[in-house]
This record gives structure tokens, sequence and C-alpha cells, in this order.
């Protein structure tokens, strides 16, 4: 018996994960939510690990596992932007401008003002 | 025979070991060049659109074939719940600069990007796709899902926002003499979430930590706040 409790450990991790997102899409789906089903579920499973007080192990090894497959899960839709048609020339430009320039002026300004809070709040420095 | 052929070229059976395939060449890909603009979806996606053309294979086929992945997004979406629990006692100690960079980060990456394509003369389907930009890829599509933006061009803007982020951003923040490790995983977390965390996370743990933090909680803030934005606006 002791060597099936890995797996038992595990089922019960993929149990939890696929129970979470079908009852956020359940919940968003029947309440009208503007949040996406997936991120209810998020939310659920957040909250419930908080009133539980830790992580369960199989949940936790589950998830490290299909967390590193990311980029395999979303892969189809990555695909799309090689067949991507009505987007003209503009689009682009602007999309390409919105992205490098933006992503930079945003991430600045977030940095300064983090700064400054933790500055005036004295939290203790964090350099390492 | 021919038909069987094309039956097969269309069915899941040739097309999730594709995507694995690929997959798999585009982490090698990446661990070989060891440089942040070959992030493994770069080689994997340019694989499996050259084998769609070179076989002539439509790409809704090819995603519908795909089904299995999309159905694994949701759960993957859920599963992000974990490093979040695991990381919350980080923010507890730092308290409100962290809450009201989130709040403000979170709004401040969609409103420039949107801004700047505006100014720029894009129209609404770009504009939709930029809402979504800063938030890890799983929320994003999902958020894309809600308020009818284009799924492929998202996560070509996410992935995009993220390289540039992880790349350029560090450098920056160094020139500003912003060398607190928590500052900067936290600004990587909120404007390039999992790529950006992936960078901190080569800067030290405490730096992956933040990222970590600010990726978890601005992915949840944005899938909240911007469908129902969206709702306002329409």
């Amino acid at each position: 018996m002791e060597a099936f409790r890995p797996i038992a450990h595990w089922l019960g991790g993929a149990a939890i994960l696929l129970g979470c997102s079908l009852l956020g899409d359940l919940l968003s789906d029947r309440l009208s939510l503007p949040v996406p089903g997936p991120v209810v579920g998020m939310l659920l499973l957040l909250a419930g690990l908080m009133i539980y007080g830790s992580v369960p192990r199989g949940l936790a090894l589950v998830s490290s596992q299909l967390l590193r497959l990311l980029a395999l899960l979303f892969l189809p839709a990555a695909t799309g932007v090689f067949f991507l048609r009505h987007l003209d020339a503009t689009d682009w430009l602007a999309i390409l401008a919105a992205t490098t320039v933006g992503t930079l002026l945003s991430f600045t300004l977030c940095a300064l003002l983090l700064k400054k809070l933790l500055r005036d709040g004295g939290g203790e420095r964090g350099d390492g | 025979m021919a038909e069987q052929l094309e039956q097969l070229l269309h069915s899941p059976l040739l097309v999730l070991p594709l995507n694995a395939v690929a997959f798999l060449f585009g982490l090698m890909l990446y661990r070989r060049s060891g440089t942040t603009l070959l992030h493994p979806i770069v080689g994997a996606s340019a694989m499996v659109a050259a084998v769609l053309w070179s076989l002539d294979i439509d790409y809704p086929d090819y995603q519908r074939a795909s089904g299995l992945l999309y159905a694994l997004l949701g759960p993957a979406v859920v599963a992000l719940a974990v490093p979040l629990k695991q990381n919350l006692g980080i923010i507890r100690r730092a308290g409100w600069p962290l809450a009201v960079t989130l709040v403000v980060g979170a709004a401040l990456a969609p409103v420039v990007a949107i801004l700047i394509a505006l100014l720029a003369g894009a129209t609404e389907p770009a504009l939709l796709a930029l809402a979504g930009k800063s938030v890890t890829t799983p929320v994003a599509l999902a958020v894309a899902d809600k308020i009818h933006a284009a799924q492929s061009l998202t996560v070509g803007i996410v992935l995009f926002t993220g390289v540039v982020g992880a790349v350029l951003g560090p450098p920056l923040l160094h020139r500003l003499e912003i060398r607190d490790h928590r500052v900067i995983g936290f600004a990587l977390g909120i404007n390039a979430h999992a790529i950006g965390t992936a960078r901190a996370l080569e800067i030290s743990a405490l730096c992956g930590a933040f990222a970590a933090l600010a990726m978890g909680l601005c992915g949840a803030l944005t899938a909240i706040a911007l469908p129902l934005l969206a709702g306002v606006f329409n």
C-alpha cells in the first residue's frame, strides 16, 4: 500500500485543481460574473488554502508540474500569431510602440513608486 | 488512402505529439542560446507554424485538434494559487507600500500601453489585445475570452511585453540607482509576469519571491477589474 501513496497524493492534487476549475467555470457562468471562470477557481483555491493553513503535498506537486508545462499549454494560441490576417501595418507599429515604450515606462514608474513608498515607510532594506 | 491521411493530419493523434516535440525543441533552443529573447514559446510556435504550412493544415483545424491543451489552461490558472499562498507571508511584512504599488502598477501597465497605441492610430482589435499585456499568459487568455479580444494576438503581446521588461528593465533600473531587490522583483512581476519572474529568480531568491507575488496578485486583480471596466465602456 505504501507505494500507492504518492500516486494517491498526486491524483488528489489533480482532482482539487480540476474541481476548482470546474466550480469556477460553473459559478462564473451561472452568476454571469465578469471574472473568468478559472480565475474564480484560483481565488476559491487560495481562500481554501488560507483556511486550511498549508499546501497539501500532492497539490504542490501537480501545480508545479503544470506550471512548468505552461508554455506547452498556450502553444496552440501562440502559434496563431503566424496566422493573423486582419491587422494592418499601423496596428503592428502601434502595438510595437505600446509594448516596448509602454512597458518600460510603466515598469520604471512602478519601481520609482515602490522605492519611494518603502523609504517613506521605513521598511528594512532588501539589498542582496 | 489519401482521405485517411488527411484525417490523420487533422487529428489529435498527430497534432498533440507535434505540440510536444515543438515544445521540447523550443526549450532546447532556449537553453542552448541562453538568451531571454528566445523564450521556449518562440522556437516552439515557429516550428508548429512551419509544419502547418508545409503540410497545408488549416490553423482552426490544428486548434481544434489541440483541445486537450486548451482544456488544461483552466487548471493551470487555478494552480497559480499555490505559489501565491506560499508567498503570502512576504506581503504581510512589507505591507501597504506593496499593496499601493500593486494597484497603481496593475492599472498603469495597460493604460500606458493603450494610450500609446491610441496615439499611434491603432484600431479596436489591437487595443483590446493590449489590455491584458502585463498579466501571465493563462490569465490573459481567460480575460481575452471575456472581453472578446483575439487570443493569438493577446498571447503574442503578452510574451513580447515579458521579454522587453525582463531584458531591458533591470539594466534601466540600475541606471536609475534602484538596487533594492524587492523593488526590482516587484516591478518585474507586475510588468513582465512569468518571464520577468524567471529573470528575477536569476537576480536573487528575494527578487524572485517578490516577482512571483506581484505576478500572481496582478493577474488576479486584472482578471477581476478588466472585464468589469470593459463592461462599463461597452
